[in-house]
């Protein structure tokens, strides 16, 4: 057996000299037998290999290790994972993303069993930024495994400098895929986008939070998954928490979503139409009356949010209507207990800007106000300036990627196949 | 003080990541918590309050008092908050950023009285701004709001915002420039 | 034979089920309620239907007005007696019985009243029930001699009375069987458009009001019935389809439609007492109209339509209600609609609608009302529209959120101020927004490219994945506010 070890040392030190990536990887995979069945000798393998020289050939020799339940032998692979990590050869690793890939998806398993998911962290936002993934916007697998291990650790700052990249690309993690299977795995997209949005939601971007949902729950698909069901309760919470209604679920989701999704979160759908009406009253019905089935998808919190966001909304209903109003009236309207919890919901909107508003505590009367200097001054210009730089920015990319298409060979192929009918325009091919 | 907390605050970010096995050392936590609650960070203060290990909590019970202060803000409930930040003697790692947590805090309050009453009674200001009657009727008149003592209740003036500087008109017509060129293609 | 009597019995249930209609129809949030004294004068009332429209106003007036129960009962049980419905007719004596049980218990003059209440009468069922058997047998063997000759007219009339002798029994499905069979039959497009009308008949006895709207939209696609030369050609017919569709749309809330409808009507032409009588046609227009229009449509197709006028002269108070609305004089206004109320809560189509009217037409009074201040004191609006300030308070606060009115309320010194809408803010917002949400879109777009290159495609059996990710979803709880 030791000679088929040396084998692989050999043929590793060997292509790896030359360069020979394509047939290098063909060794590697070839060779995860023969590493599992020696698992007691792989550290005298490592020893022989450079971590940067051979770095396909160690990456193999990690996995093995990893898939492994843990040998008798003092658990070195934290270290050595980090050592990889941080040295391995950027070139040869980026020609086998599977395994990579893999490797991560071990370590972060390994980090959660031995419950210290923080420690994990930093080193796989390094991999992510090392292999110029977050450069190119590429999403890969390993950023479902950050996003796992920041949840699990509740440490969510790491995560954003990656979370806030727009993905413009996918990286090919499925190697031979054939023209009709996926080059990735839907789980892992799915991971990503849910978890993600759980991040923003934690520290309270919800805008995000309610792309990353949309996003999980408009992934193409054949079944529904358990993932996109959450993401769908979190989606309607979230919107309701942003917009005060349910947005729209994007016309390109899946028919199965669409068609699944809706009953098998009838409280979700009940907490919302008791929302849109308004109604306190009928909320804290629905709140009480589906408690358990709240609890159980873990969106109580949420939910009590909502709650107490109809209040405000409420209070901003009245902001429209009324130019002064006593606080005891304002109470009564939107169903709160008292004029002191009025003005304390009134004073907390004021200090996050959400209405304009002057509390007389001498006549305990509110005056309300339009939002001064409403888009005047160069903070408005300023704000503009931005939103059109980055609508450019999209718009940019968007023709590239029209261009992109328009030289395609296959498409070239095929529209000119439809010249005399109608020309298709480029969004059937975007969306 | 603020170019060196938003050094000290990477820097203790990264000690955390890094620390071995994961648990960084109580200082490291105590630092990081207050320079979170300075920024009225409270998300993030929250969930490292929930990710310090329990062993560290327990053995550094200031933790916890940092921890209370940030809970105070959360339910923006300022007396109690003052009443936090005073209680302790804090460690000379946070002493000072405590200090400053203090002041901003403060400070967001008169703010926030400024731009939300048109009259207020001395009683509610003393407890925003966690100052005693006297003291408080003096810094009211201090910065110009007119302070009736017999019906105790002060009229606080509304802040001019501060204009922004405009952009340079060079900067300007480059941007122009831009979005003219792209509306157009 | 007493085959067929069987036959004919167990037909016979199902008209029980329509009885119920006013309540288990769309109107399900209609709480019950009871008019104590109406002014309405039974007999002239009674006597502007005729079949089961009388019949049914008279239940439904029986069913919300103690007070003229008893003589709508008796009205509409010798009405019956004119026909073959026997079924009606036991129903109607159960609910003499039940009521004149209940009456006599606590009241000692009853027996004076109970005199001229009529018994039921077996015998009349008995020979009425064979009667209709008989009836029945010849018209289906006349039917079937038709069918033998395969003469498509006689056929197409076999039919037809075969419909109308089934309605009169109040056998509603098998008359409507009937009277659509009769299409197959049909030479020429007269033809049609009756059996149009027939099945229009039936079915607003049944409350099917799709089917109403379809078999209008039937007939007036007739060739030779094209709308443009029906109403002089056939004004009858015209006035009779527009109510119906009318009818209709008010039925299912769409009041606009259904004012344009009836307001197209013309009274000469207006002769169809198993359905509506002109009354009706004026309060129905009137109301939806006024519910429904603004003021230069009102002036247009209500003041000064010469063909509605007459209508109109048929309900005075409703023509004065129009007036002194159009002359913004809201208060008379309201206040004549307030007096009328009662009587249009006996109504069975107006009923269920009469809050939603009212409320529509208060709204658009009150839009009105305050369209050309600046600024209008709380008080006295509430005066002119006869509410306490804080409910005056209430409906503007819904009318502001709207759109309905620009104003905004002072309610600390209760004045209404119209507020001059901030055109530049507004596009600004708008402006803002659809930039936001075109970000959002390209964003998306980019992505969506991506996911759609990579093939990425949720596969396996939800269960199975669910299992697999659902150890590793880590709830995050710790989102919850502490």
């Amino acid at each position: 057996m030791a000679s088929a070890l040396e084998q692989f040392v050999n043929s590793v030190r060997n292509l790896s000299t030359h360069g020979n990536l394509r047939e290098l990887y063909d060794v590697v995979i070839k060779s995860s037998d023969v590493l599992l069945k020696n698992v007691q000798h792989l550290d005298n393998v490592l020893e022989t290999l450079d971590v940067q020289q051979h770095s396909l050939g160690v990456l193999a020799v990690l996995i093995a290790k990893f898939s492994v339940p843990n040998a008798s032998l003092s658990d070195n692979r934290f270290l050595q994972t980090q050592e990889f990590i941080s040295t391995c050869n950027v070139e040869q690793v980026r020609s086998a993303p599977d395994l990579f890939a893999e490797l991560c998806h071990l370590f972060t398993n390994y980090l959660v069993e031995t419950k210290s998911p923080i420690r994990g962290i930093a080193l796989l936002k390094q991999a992510i930024m090392r292999l110029k993934y977050l450069s190119e916007n590429q999403l890969t697998s390993i950023h479902a495994d950050l996003c796992q291990l920041c949840l699990l650790s509740k440490c969510f700052k790491p995560a954003l400098q990656i979370l806030d990249v727009d993905i413009v690309s996918i990286c090919q993690e499925i190697p031979h895929a054939n023209a009709n299977s996926s080059q990735f795995d839907a789980k892992y997209f799915l991971l990503y986008y849910y978890y993600g949005g759980q991040i923003y939601l934690a520290l309270k971007n919800l805008d995000r939070a309610l792309y990353f949902f949309e996003v999980a729950l408009s992934t193409p698909a054949h079944a529904v998954s358990h993932i996109m069901l959450e993401a769908y309760k979190k989606f309607i919470l979230v919107s309701l928490l942003l917009h005060g209604k349910v947005q729209q679920i994007p016309k390109y989701s899946s028919k199965v979503v669409l068609r699944f999704i809706k009953p098998l979160s009838q409280p979700y759908n009940d907490l919302t139409n008791a929302f849109v009406n308004n109604n306190v009253t009928e909320m804290n019905n629905v709140i009480s009356k589906h408690t358990e089935a709240f609890t159980r998808d873990r969106n109580l919190g949420l939910v009590k949010q909502v709650s107490s966001v109809l209040y405000k909304k409420n209070i901003q209903r009245l902001t429209k209507t009324f130019l002064t109003l006593s606080l005891t009236d304002v109470a009564s309207r939107v169903g709160l207990p008292g004029p002191e919890d009025a003005e304390k919901h009134i004073l907390d909107m004021i200090d996050n800007g959400q209405i304009y508003a002057t509390i007389n505590q001498k006549d305990g009367m509110v005056v309300f106000s339009d939002e001064p200097d409403k888009y005047s001054g160069p903070g408005v210009l300023k704000a503009l300036e931005e939103e059109l730089a980055l609508c450019m920015e999209f718009d940019n990319r968007i023709l590239a990627m029209d261009e992109e298409i328009q030289v395609n060979p296959q498409y070239v192929k095929k529209s000119a196949g439809l010249q005399e009918e109608e020309q298709p325009s480029k969004s059937t091919y975007a969306l | 003080m603020v170019v060196n907390i938003n050094i000290l605050v990477e820097d203790l970010e990264r000690q955390e990541l890094e620390a071995p096995l994961g648990v960084a050392s109580p200082q490291v936590y105590a630092q990081l918590l207050a320079i979170y609650l300075y920024y009225k960070d409270l998300c993030n203060a929250k969930f490292l309050w929930k990710r310090i290990p329990a062993i560290v909590k327990t053995a550094n019970p200031e933790l916890e008092q940092i921890w209370m202060v940030g809970k105070h803000l959360w339910t923006s409930d300022f007396p109690s908050t003052y009443r936090a930040l005073e209680a302790v003697q804090w460690s000379d790692a946070i002493a000072e950023i405590m200090k400053n947590v203090q002041l901003v805090v403060r400070t967001r309050a008169v703010d926030l009285i400024s731009q939300a009453y048109s009259s207020i009674t001395i009683e509610n200001v003393a407890n925003m701004t966690g100052l005693p009657h006297d003291l408080c009727v003096q810094a009211c008149l201090e910065k110009g709001w007119r302070v009736d003592k017999e019906s105790k209740i002060v009229y606080p003036v509304k802040p001019t915002p501060e204009p922004l500087a405009p952009p340079s008109s060079e900067d300007q017509l480059y941007k122009l420039t831009d979005f003219v060129s792209f509306l157009e293609n | 034979m007493p085959l067929q009597f069987m036959t004919m019995a167990q037909n016979v249930v199902e008209p029980m089920q329509v009885d119920a209609p006013p309540e288990d129809n769309d109107n399900n949030e209609e709480t019950f309620y009871v008019v104590e004294n109406s002014t309405l004068d039974l007999e002239a009332y009674a006597n502007s239907y005729t079949g089961l429209a009388k019949i049914y106003r008279l239940i439904y007036i029986v069913d919300h007005c103690p007070s003229l129960r008893l003589e709508a009962l008796k009205i509409a049980i010798s009405y019956i007696m004119t026909t073959y419905n026997v079924n009606l007719y036991q129903v109607l004596h159960q609910r003499l019985a039940d009521i004149t049980s209940s009456m006599n218990v606590p009241d000692v003059a009853a027996p004076s009243a109970s005199q001229d209440i009529p018994s039921i009468d077996n015998m009349w069922i008995e020979t009425r029930l064979k009667k209709a058997a008989l009836k029945l047998e010849k018209l289906d063997n006349d039917l079937k001699n038709y069918k033998g000759n395969s003469i498509k007219e006689s056929i197409r009339r076999g039919h037809d009375d075969l419909g109308d002798h089934y309605l009169d029994c109040g056998d509603l499905s098998n008359a409507l069987k009937c009277y659509s069979r009769s299409r197959d039959y049909c030479t020429s497009s007269k033809h049609v458009v009756n059996m149009c009308l027939n099945v229009i008949k039936v079915s607003v006895y049944l409350q099917n009001w799709s089917h109403v709207l379809s078999y209008v939209a039937k007939a007036e696609g007739t060739p030779d019935f094209s709308e443009s030369q029906a109403k002089e050609s056939n004004p009858v017919i015209f006035s009779k389809l527009r109510c119906a569709a009318g009818l209709a749309e008010l039925a299912t809330r769409k009041y606009k439609q259904a004012a344009k409808h009836f307001l197209q009507a013309s009274l000469d032409h207006c002769d169809f007492p198993e359905l509506l009588s002109p009354g009706n046609v004026a309060i129905y227009g009137g109301l939806c109209a006024l519910a429904t229009f603004d003021r230069p449509e009102l002036q247009k197709h209500v003041v000064n339509n010469g063909s509605f006028k007459p209508f109109l002269e048929l309900e005075p108070a409703l023509r004065d209600a129009i007036l002194k609305f159009y002359e913004s004089k809201y208060a008379a206004c309201l206040r004549l609609l307030d007096d009328m109320k009662d009587a249009l809560l006996l109504d069975l189509y107006l009923a269920p609608h009469v809050p939603a009217l009212y409320a529509q037409i208060r709204s658009r009074a009150l839009v009105q009302y305050f369209s050309p201040y600046m600024s209008a004191d709380l008080h006295r609006m509430a005066q002119a529209f006869g509410r306490t300030v804080p409910a005056l308070e209430d409906e503007l606060m819904r009318l502001i959120l709207d759109g309905q009115i620009q104003a905004r309320i002072d309610s600390h010194n209760k004045v209404l101020y119209a507020r001059d809408a901030d055109q530049r803010g507004a596009t600004f917002e708008r402006g803002l927004v659809v930039g936001k949400e075109q970000v959002r879109r390209a964003r998306m777009l980019v992505l969506r490219a991506a996911v759609l290159r990579s093939r990425i495609s949720v596969q396996s059996p939800p269960r199975e994945q669910g299992e697999g990710t659902q150890s590793q979803m880590q709830p995050v709880s710790s989102v919850t506010r502490n």
